[in-house]
């Protein structure tokens, strides 16, 4: 997949640049009806992602309630944020354990489940849809659902694990459990990383597997020395897409338990969300700042996943 | 530049794009004719939809040429709307409003001052009683008219068949009686709980440790509303009866994992028998009636504790009213909508909306619990329980101030805290959170 982007960016680069008054009469109508139809996401993307990007950090070093204009105090929010906000290194935790947790559970069982599925099981449609559909499944009819099976009294999950002698949990009613249930119903969502997998996996020539195994590798060594060394761009993909999606955890949270037990669920959008909406007066300038400390991380984030591709990401018949 | 086909096509993307808007779902009366049309919020859910179609219908009625658009939003995100629409120019022309919210939106005058328009029609603040009166003032001004009433909160309802199966004849009148009671009519087996005699943690009103804390005689912020006085022995009496409570109902994580089932309406726990005592408000009544037709059962004040005193159990804390925001489209036809929805007696205004709800009114000329003509025999019980009850102020950073209480008591609960500490720490944490405010905008 990532060699497919390498080949048409390189074709882009290498295309000379023609001028409006050089295209035939067809070319220009082509481009027109190009422009006509990227101009309302084009427009879309300048008032409802860059204008708030660009006024949220400006916002970040103001005090602005909403109703009245925003008042300039520097790096105020900054300085209160890292050292006088309790709930701060409490949210960032919260969301680093989930961060580490979901997106561990979303590759491995991702993968898992689509090197499963890329086998030539009976009714492989039917098992992939199943898997995948949760995915589309809209967020809030989804913990509805997740708060039943997650109850601690009548809860399926409970019953369960019953069965395995392991007695009931309160999973959103004690502290050291809460954000384990949330983990748990991040698999939902694991449909999204297991048809990205399945589509690099279908990329892998059959001809690497036969050389594999006349060279006389077992399963195990054709998934070790093939298979996953070949899907890292995939794999890579994945994370980043997953790292990112997770630390802006904010829906199921806010929904099923508010940040409760304990704020043992308090996660970092959700504190977030606070103080710009539930709290008098609105703290807009401070959850803009906030919002600039979690950009500022996710972006560290991938900028070391990117740096560190190099070392541990193979591409098919490339260089790196 | 663009042919015919391209103009054709760009008419029918835009064609396109409006799709979305006119599938926009609107409660406007389609019978209605009128040069304007207010947009009303409200958060009156439930079985109170209809009523509140029908009360909004009789206001078109008795004003020919204003339109209503009657519109419901959920109260958990009210105010992320309401501040929205009023950041975005756009905000609705009546809406409810919590009590609670108050300083903040008059401080910054957010909303329109009432009392010109009160004057002009000859609206006396008497009709009001006085303390429901009283939540809607701010630096000398009537930001608000209140519906429906601002007390009646803790009145606690409780399964008379349970008590009768435990043998408890006369229903607690203190903190250590209602342990007692709350330990007999408990069910379980000393891990799993089949049923509740009493979760303290749930109240409705002003919160729960603020509840028991005005029933065992504290105040907790100063009447000018600039001092936090949490930290003393009244306070701390309050926690360890909720402790107490919750020790008896095997720990705190058995009665938040008990509580997970408890919904509402026809599923709330006093209806589906998970409790014998539930505090709740007087709406209570409402939803008892039209869930629970079966049900036996009874009111009582809530009891006091060891710095309490008979004569002062519930809290009237905040409740709600009705505002005209800055820059209302219409604030003129809002402020006689806002009229019908808080003053009116004759038509199916607010004494009709409050009566078919059988629930206290913020109008002294409105007895709530009489019904076509007939007075629901529950009324002189009730509203005796609603005479004991005792104001408890709202801060201006209540949203804020309540999260700090809710952790302070789980730091108790949960054993992570001592009592004093706990204490300590949330006032000093509140009491900050105050002086920022005063600061600003004081």
């Amino acid at each position: 997949m990532a060699t497919a982007f390498g080949s048409q960016f390189s074709a882009l680069r290498g295309r000379r640049r023609e001028r409006w008054s050089d295209l035939s009469p067809m070319r220009k109508r082509e481009a027109k009806f190009g422009f006509l139809f990227i101009g309302p996401w084009i427009i879309g993307v300048l008032l409802f992602a860059l204008f708030p990007f660009v006024a949220s950090f400006v916002l970040s070093f103001t005090k602005y309630n909403i109703v009245a204009p925003p008042e300039w105090v520097g790096a105020e929010h900054y300085e209160h944020i890292v050292t006088d906000d309790p709930l701060f290194l409490k949210s960032l935790k919260n969301t680093a354990v989930y961060v580490g947790g979901s997106v561990a559970i979303r590759i491995v069982l991702g993968f898992a489940l689509a090197l499963l599925l890329n086998t030539k099981v009976r009714f492989l449609g039917l098992w992939r849809t199943l898997f995948y559909v949760p995915s589309v499944v809209p967020i809030v009819a989804l913990s509805i659902v997740w708060l039943y099976v997650l109850n601690a009294r009548a809860g399926l999950l409970n019953w369960f694990l019953g069965f395995f002698g392991i007695s009931r949990i309160r999973w959103f009613a004690d502290p050291d459990f809460a954000m384990l249930a949330f983990l748990i119903m991040s698999t939902t969502w694991v449909g999204v990383t297991m048809v990205i997998f399945l589509a690099g996996l279908q990329g892998i020539p059959e001809e690497y597997y036969d050389a594999a195994k006349i060279d006389g590798a077992n399963m195990a060594q054709r998934l070790w020395r093939v298979t996953i060394p070949l899907m890292t761009p995939t794999i890579y993909l994945n994370v980043l897409i997953n790292i990112i999606g997770a630390f802006q955890v904010f829906t199921q949270v806010f929904i099923m338990t508010g940040g409760a037990p304990r704020d043992a669920t308090r996660t970092y959008v959700l504190h977030l969300f606070d103080h710009a909406f539930q709290y008098l007066p609105p703290q807009m300038g401070y959850s803009s700042a906030l919002a600039w400390i979690l950009f500022m991380i996710i972006f560290a984030f991938t900028a070391v996943i990117v740096a560190s591709s190099q070392r541990w990401v193979f591409y098919q018949g490339g260089e790196e | 530049m663009f042919g015919r086909r391209t103009l054709l096509l760009t008419i029918l993307a835009l064609m396109l794009a409006l799709v979305p808007l006119s599938l926009t779902a609107t409660a406007q009366n389609p019978d209605c004719e009128g040069d304007v049309t207010l947009t009303y919020w409200h958060h009156w859910g439930g079985n109170r939809i209809p009523l509140q179609e029908h009360q909004v219908a009789a206001f078109e009625d008795a004003h020919p040429g204003i339109c209503v658009d009657n519109i419901f939003l959920p109260w958990d995100n009210r105010l992320q709307n309401l501040l929205a629409a009023i950041a975005a120019g756009n905000p609705p022309d009546v809406t409810m409003f919590g009590r609670q919210d108050l300083p903040f939106f008059a401080a910054t005058e957010s909303i329109i001052p009432l009392d010109d328009y009160m004057a002009a029609d000859g609206v006396d603040p008497a009709i009001f009683h006085p303390s429901e009166f009283a939540g809607t003032q701010f630096n000398g001004k009537t930001w608000l008219l209140p519906l429906p009433g601002g007390g009646a909160y803790n009145i606690v309802w409780y399964n008379t068949d349970h008590f009768a199966e435990a043998g408890i004849e006369s229903f607690p009148e203190t903190w250590d009686e209602m342990l007692e009671a709350a330990e007999t009519l408990r069910l379980g087996d000393g891990e799993f709980l089949e049923r509740i005699g009493l979760n303290a943690q749930s109240t409705s009103g002003a919160g729960a440790f603020l509840t028991w804390l005005n029933a065992n005689g504290g105040d907790w912020i100063t009447p000018d509303l600039r001092t936090i006085t949490i930290n003393t022995e009244a306070a701390a009496q309050a926690l360890e009866f909720m402790q107490a409570m919750a020790e008896i109902n095997y720990g705190i994580e058995e009665v938040n994992a008990f509580w997970e089932m408890a919904g509402e309406f026809d599923q709330g726990p006093l209806i589906q028998g998970l409790v014998s005592m539930e505090i709740n408000g007087s709406w209570t009544l409402f939803q008892v009636e039209a869930h629970a037709e079966n049900l036996n059962y009874d009111v009582a004040p809530i009891p006091y504790g060891p710095n309490g005193s008979a004569d002062r159990r519930g809290s009237a804390h905040g409740g709600w009213g009705y505002m005209v925001p800055k820059n209302a489209a219409h604030p003129d036809e809002a402020w006689k909508l806002v009229k019908w929805l808080t003053t009116e007696v004759e038509g199916d205004g607010a004494c009709w909306f409050i009566q078919q709800q059988q629930r206290p009114s913020p109008l002294v000329e409105c007895n709530g619990y009489e019904k076509d003509g007939l007075v629901h025999p529950r009324a002189e019980a009730l509203l005796g329980v609603a005479g004991l009850d005792y104001l408890v102020p709202v801060s201006p950073v209540q949203p804020e101030a309540s999260q700090v209480i809710n952790r302070m008591v789980e730091d108790v609960l949960f054993g992570d805290s001592t009592i004093e500490d706990a204490l300590a720490s949330a006032e000093a944490e509140i009491q900050g959170l105050l002086d920022a405010f005063w600061e600003e905008y004081g």
